[in-house]
């Protein structure tokens, strides 16, 4: 059963993030996603997350593809106008690439190519509508299409750090689901409270929702992130139980593992986002029952 | 100087239709030079606004005003006077004193009179054209004091592309080739051996690449 088959019949779904090489090397890709073949859902490769130049995700969805897996890319208009999205769609669904995550891309300064001139042609909403006018047979011109693509078309909701913001955050998301965003996914959370919370609030949309578990590679990395990513809350148990740890990285393995567990029991699918640790999400897995 | 032109009446007309008294506020900078904002269209929109209400069956009384500057918060303070007895406000300056009036006035309704165009020059009388796109890191130095950014079609930093001919760019006849400008001021300097230096891909952090910006000088605040 595809992935936009178990999402519409409520089955539980997980995703994995794979991120495609800076660079032509696709050795590590390949052999990351062939180990978890029948083990995910989907792979999610996102393209140039961070704003960090690397191989583009339509050629990582296509790879993943033709390895038997099913694939969704992340797509937005920061770097292309709408010839260039529209053209990359078409690509996507013709290379077998099955679904599109429209996100929003990060801020060119942030990036590793600080000088870049950003598009911005067009804003996520945008994005989510054309995906369905070319879904419907007419490219954003109104011009015929020979032949129309299909896709499962998800969104993403960004953190928050207060009440009014997830008002307006839910508001967004609400218009990405009218535009046509079949399912939501999370950003990520490290306690099932956050997450029951949120998911409360949006049951109202009636689309799958789909969690997110970020995998905490050291103290370090959780420490960081508490402090400087705004909306980021983890809890200092978790901290003190990775520091405390005899083998660190086994018991950051289990955490994750656990978490995914615990979601699962809360939203319809997890998305995992591996920060280069994707040969591990076999061990992950495991930790996790799945 | 900023260039602008005037909406089309029907446009300004439909935004003000709620309304009974307005404000209509010009600016006497770039707006007046280029004949889209400055007293003289005021009076002129005034009267063209006063009709079609007429003709509506309606009275539409309409307050006009032209500041120095419509950008300047100095100046803006006058309209403070008139603003409780108007509906809304139609500014003829460019989009930088319609927000000055908006940022200023936050009760009120304020619309545009005019398109904001592009920074130029005129030509000839009655003719601006596209000078200069504010890239915040300007080269004129490097291409004889001839824009690529705002006045190649492509923004080429090599150019020109294969589309030049007879010194026009391929998108029309009426457009000339910056590149061929530039070629032709370097050689009146005699300096075409700078032509041969490749300019490298522009960094556009300090255009709008890195946000919206703004100047801070601390010697003036
Ligand atoms: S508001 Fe300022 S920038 Fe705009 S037309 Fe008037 S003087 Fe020029
Ligand atoms: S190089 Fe930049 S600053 Fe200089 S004229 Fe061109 S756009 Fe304006």
């Amino acid at each position: 059963m595809n992935l936009q088959h178990r999402l519409s019949s409520g089955k539980f779904v997980i995703l994995a993030e794979m991120h495609t090489p800076k660079g032509v090397d696709i050795s590590d890709l390949i052999t990351n996603a062939r180990g978890l073949k029948g083990r995910v859902d989907a792979v999610i490769i996102p393209d140039m997350d961070n704003g960090v130049m690397r191989m583009s995700a339509l050629a990582g969805g296509a790879l993943i593809s033709r390895e038997g897996i099913e694939s969704m890319i992340h797509i937005y208009a920061r770097d292309r106008n709408r010839l260039a999205l529209q053209g990359d769609i078409l690509a996507a669904h013709v290379l077998g690439i099955k679904n599109l995550l429209v996100v929003q891309g990060e801020e060119m300064r942030l990036g590793d190519h600080r000088e870049a001139n950003p598009v911005d042609d067009m804003d996520e909403l945008e994005l989510i509508r054309t995906v369905k006018t070319l879904q419907g047979g007419k490219d954003s011109a109104g011009f015929d299409l020979a032949g129309k693509p299909s896709f499962g078309v998800g969104c993403t909701m960004s953190l928050w750090t207060s009440d009014r913001e997830l008002d307006l955050e839910l508001e967004k998301t609400a218009g990405k689901i009218e535009a046509g965003a079949q399912f939501i996914i999370l950003p990520p959370m490290f306690e099932a409270e956050q997450l029951v919370a949120v998911i409360e609030k949006i049951r109202g949309f009636r689309v799958p929702v789909i969690s997110t578990v970020f995998i905490l590679k050291s103290v370090g990395v959780a420490r960081y992130m508490s402090l400087k990513m705004d909306g980021i809350n983890i809890p200092e148990e978790l901290i003190q139980r990775i520091r405390k740890a005899g083998d660190r990285e086994d018991e950051c393995l289990r955490i994750a593992g656990e978490t995914i567990a615990a979601f699962g029991q809360l939203s319809q699918g997890v998305r995992i986002e591996t920060m280069g640790w994707e040969h591990k999400l076999p061990i992950i897995l495991d930790y996790a029952g799945r | 100087m900023i260039t602008a032109e005037r909406k089309p009446l029907d446009e300004i007309a439909s935004c003000i239709e709620p309304y009974n008294r307005i404000l209509l506020v010009g600016c006497n900078e770039c707006v007046t030079v280029c004949a889209a904002g400055g007293r003289k269209e005021v009076a002129m929109l005034s009267s063209a606004l006063q009709m079609v209400s007429m003709k509506q069956g309606k009275t539409l009384s309409v307050v006009e005003m032209t500041l120095e500057r419509q950008c300047d918060p100095e100046y803006v303070e006058s309209l403070a006077l008139h603003i409780d007895g108007v509906d809304a406000v139609v500014s003829m300056a460019c989009g930088c004193g319609v927000q000055e009036i908006a940022r200023r006035f936050g009760q009120v309704r304020v619309f545009p009179a005019v398109n904001t165009k592009f920074m130029g020059a005129s030509e000839r009388a009655g003719v601006w054209a596209e000078r200069c796109q504010g890239c915040g890191d300007c080269l004129l130095g490097l291409t004889g004091g001839i824009c690529p950014i705002a006045r190649c079609s492509k923004r080429l930093m090599n150019g020109p592309c294969g589309g030049s001919g007879d010194g026009k760019c391929e998108i029309s006849g009426e457009v000339d080739c910056a590149w061929h400008l530039i070629w032709e001021r370097m050689k009146a300097l005699g300096i075409e051996d700078r032509y041969e230096e490749v300019i490298s891909a522009k960094d556009w952090r300090p255009a709008r690449g890195g946000g919206p910006r703004k100047i801070i000088r601390e010697d003036l605040q």
